[in-house]
């Protein structure tokens, strides 16, 4: 035991060393308004409060029927939160506020034309419109509590007033991101069961108005392929009155809204008390050929976590204008474009178009117009906008108090271009780390009250354990540098309920690679796995390294290739360098570096020599490589992307596949000749690989 | 890390090229890329952009030696728009090597 425990603390020592970014305070304007200022609130989610301290996230709603149980284990890993409660997702995030906000707006939408006006919708205009839709969704569709709809909409406020009219009658919609194809919109129809399916004529996007009627009749196709006949496809008009499309409608099939909505104007439909645990929506996740993975969410849980969340990690007031540049059809927007923001009586801008459409400038000139003062996105969209137009930001007169970055991890480059440039050094900038399933927030700086360090989302939320294991499930401790697993220790309300009609798929994917014993009804023994990677600095803050399977495991240490390659880069001389794994009898897998040269360097020993010495001094000894081929060149695709891959086969003897699209195909066979030969020569031929083997290099290739 | 939005902005993406090809074989050859940019797991997207990229590249290149100078415009507007966010997503390296 005392053996094992130095060899930990050895290995500790030695593993992967981030560079430690400084911390930037939030500054005083901000924490003088803020939601949570007051350091008291780490006590009230303190562990020892779990599950009870999620009721001050619950008690933002309004409720039917107050809960029994705050959570129920008694069916592990299918958690029930707030058992007994009653409530509606549509009064909460719509009814209820227009006693003292009726006229206020809630949606604000901006179509891409410039020239087109802005729609306002207040309370009032919501709660009319959702009322009317419901009443079409239940009175002329036929739809009940239980029953799915598919919606394939795309950024336009006919997507949440359709979703909230669902909500209302308790049916669980299905949202299909509006620009996958109608192929992928008919999987999802199919897996979900819907009969209905809800889309519109056209929308614009990047100057063009795309016609989306089109992947309907694709749509519905597919799903009759795969067994699910759709009866009826309401279809909405981008301009009321005109139709945009070129494929005709299909006689007693297709149905324009505004046509048949007609009786319903202005009908009022009481909302369904629904169960707490009673499924509010389905997300389907992308990422497999086969069966689609329908992230299944609650009605109680998730909208509690999506209303505390936003109240404590956007810093959400009522009296605040909230743009979250995501688009509804993923889970952001869900979480916190509609629910979290509407539950909590705010204002949300939605936009239609793309960001960078007809210029770098239009997000922040829709920010002045508006006074917008939450902004949220993602990196992509971060680096597109910097990329484009770097300077735009300070040609216009608007002032964020926070701005939140989502979906991937941020570079520390990037995200200072965000704090200095686009929250002009007065917002916070909040990273967060969470997914699909988890409905809400994993990991983040509470604003006022944490410091942010640029590239780590922070550490776990308000009531979330997260928990780095090795690969045998042992803890991997904060400040050791040794990257693992992340998981979270315990439940959470916004958690998925389960995978849409494959339970035994649910607990295989997220659970039990560290379930402890699959007969316990404690919570403490199902850890949930999230399958990314990540390193836990000493203060606790938590650095995602990107799906486990970007990560080279030697001898239990997940090392990042992009850590590797980062490392070897910083030598002088190396102008490209590619990490790959090898087989090795004795730490399982070992690292070998691929590197190209500047013009006008030769290779030479030396150079090998730097390369292995700065990834020992960045990384650690664990990450040294077993070798460091110089290159002439990489094999690449024609965009210029390494293919590590091929490589990879090179380095383990074993079959490069198809080179013949790569734009430098003869470089392949000068690199296997040079390092087998002298793998042969060094006696460093490995055995022959078995099927999985071959398939983890193959995989390995995936990500590249 | 919620990055299904990647796949979807890729399908998008490739929906426009898609609409831009000068022949059914490219239209096709692009059809099948989307599908797979709507099934892949995210951190295999990249190579679905490294082979639209080409695919597109041909296309270019066949719209030149016609001398058809709008399917040209078309195409290499789509494949820009692509590589930009190719880049920017991080599934494309920015760098010599783009055909």
């Amino acid at each position: 035991m005392e053996a094992g425990r130095e060899v930990q603390v050895s290995e500790a020592q030695i593993a992967v060393h981030w560079k430690e970014e400084e911390y930037y305070q939030p500054p005083a304007a901000f924490i003088g308004q803020a939601n949570a200022a007051d350091p008291a609130i780490f006590d009230r989610f303190r562990e020892e409060r779990f599950p009870e301290c999620f009721k001050e996230y619950a008690e933002l709603l309004t409720w039917d029927r107050y809960w029994h149980t705050t959570l129920d284990t008694s069916e592990p890993p299918f958690w029930k939160w707030f058992l007994g409660g009653r409530l509606n997702a549509s009064y909460n995030c719509v009814d209820r506020h227009l006693a003292t906000d009726r006229n206020k707006a809630a949606l604000i939408w901006v179509p891409e034309p410039e020239d087109e006006p802005t729609v306002v919708l207040t309370y009032q205009e919501l709660y009319r419109r959702v009322n009317e839709f419901a009443a079409l969704l239940r009175d002329w569709a036929g739809l009940r509590a239980g029953d799915r709809v598919t919606f394939h909409l795309p950024m336009v406020p006919e997507l949440p007033v359709a979703m909230l009219a669902a909500a209302r009658l308790g049916v669980i919609h299905s949202e299909v991101f509006g620009g996958f194809s109608g192929a992928a919109c008919g999987d999802r129809i199919a897996d979900s069961g819907s009969r209905v399916l809800v889309t519109i004529d056209a929308y614009h996007r990047n100057g063009e108005l795309i016609d989306h009627k089109a992947k309907a009749d694709e749509a519905v196709a597919r799903a009759a392929e795969l067994g699910q006949r759709v009866d009826k496809v309401l279809v909405f008009r981008r301009y009321p009155g005109r139709y945009s499309s070129e494929t005709p409608m299909v006689e007693g099939r297709d149905f324009f809204v505004d046509e048949v909505i007609g009786e319903h104007r202005d009908r009022i439909v009481e909302p369904v008390s629904m169960p707490s645990e009673a499924p509010l929506f389905l997300m389907y996740t992308s990422g497999t050929t086969g069966r689609p993975k329908g992230a299944q969410h609650s009605t109680g849980g998730y909208l509690s976590y999506v209303a505390g969340t936003a109240k404590y990690y956007l810093d959400i007031h009522p009296e605040d204008t909230y743009w979250c540049l995501a688009d509804i059809g993923w889970i952001t927007g869900h979480s916190y474009i509609v629910y979290g923001p509407l539950a909590l009586g705010t204002t949300s801008v939605i936009y239609e178009g793309v960001p960078t459409y007809p210029d770098a400038g239009r997000p922040w000139r829709i920010a002045e117009r508006l006074g917008v003062n939450i902004f949220h996105t993602a990196p992509t969209t971060i680096r597109m906008l910097r990329k484009v137009g770097p300077e735009e930001p300070s040609k216009y007169d608007y002032r964020f108090k926070l701005m939140v970055t989502v979906g991937e991890p941020i570079e520390p480059d990037v995200w200072r271009w965000y704090y200095h440039v686009v929250g002009k050094e007065q917002a916070v900038i909040v990273d967060t780390w969470w997914q699909t399933e988890t409905g809400g927030f994993l990991g983040a700086t509470l604003p006022a009250l944490q410091p942010m360090k640029p590239g780590s989302c922070g550490p776990g939320v308000l009531g979330v354990y997260p928990v780095i294991y090795d690969e045998n499930g042992e803890v991997v401790e904060a400040g050791s540098g040794r990257a693992g697993n992340i998981c979270i220790r315990n439940p959470w309300p916004g958690i998925m309920q389960t995978i849409w009609g494959q339970p035994e798929r649910f607990v295989e994917i997220y659970y039990r690679k560290y379930c402890r014993d699959p007969d316990s009804k404690d919570w403490r023994d199902w850890p949930y796995f999230a399958g990314d990677g990540a390193v836990e600095a000493a203060d606790g803050y938590f650095r995602i390294l990107g799906r486990v399977d970007d990560v080279i495991n030697v001898a239990g240490h997940r090392l990042g290739t992009k850590e590797l390659e980062s490392a070897a880069l910083t030598v002088p001389e190396v102008a490209e360098a590619a990490a790959v794994p090898v087989v090795d009898e004795l730490r399982g897998r070992a690292v070998e570096m691929y590197v190209s040269l500047k013009p006008g360097y030769r290779p030479s020993q030396e150079i090998e020599d730097k390369v292995r010495a700065a990834i020992e001094t960045q990384i650690g000894k664990i990450a040294r490589p077993k070798n460091v081929w110089i290159v002439p060149d990489m094999p690449k695709t024609r965009s210029g992307k390494i293919m590590r891959r091929v490589i990879a086969a090179i380095s383990n003897f074993s079959d490069v596949g198809d080179v013949t699209t790569l734009a430098n195909p003869e470089v392949v066979e000068d690199i296997r000749v040079h390092v087998q030969r002298e793998k042969v020569e060094r006696g460093e031929v490995p055995r022959e690989l078995t099927p999985e083997e071959i398939e983890e290099l193959k995989a390995f290739g995936q990500v590249e | 890390m919620t990055q299904q939005y990647l796949a979807g902005e890729l399908s998008v993406l490739l929906g426009r090229l898609e609409l831009a090809a000068p022949d059914p074989a490219c239209a096709l050859a692009v059809h099948r890329l989307r599908r797979e940019a709507e099934t892949v797991p995210p951190a295999a997207l990249g190579p679905v952009a490294a082979r639209a990229l080409s695919v597109a590249d041909e296309a270019c290149w066949r719209a030149l030696e016609r001398g058809d100078a709008l399917a040209f415009a078309r195409q290499a507007e789509a494949c820009g728009e692509l590589w930009r966010f190719g880049v920017c997503a991080d599934l494309l390296q920015e760098g010599p090597g783009l055909g």
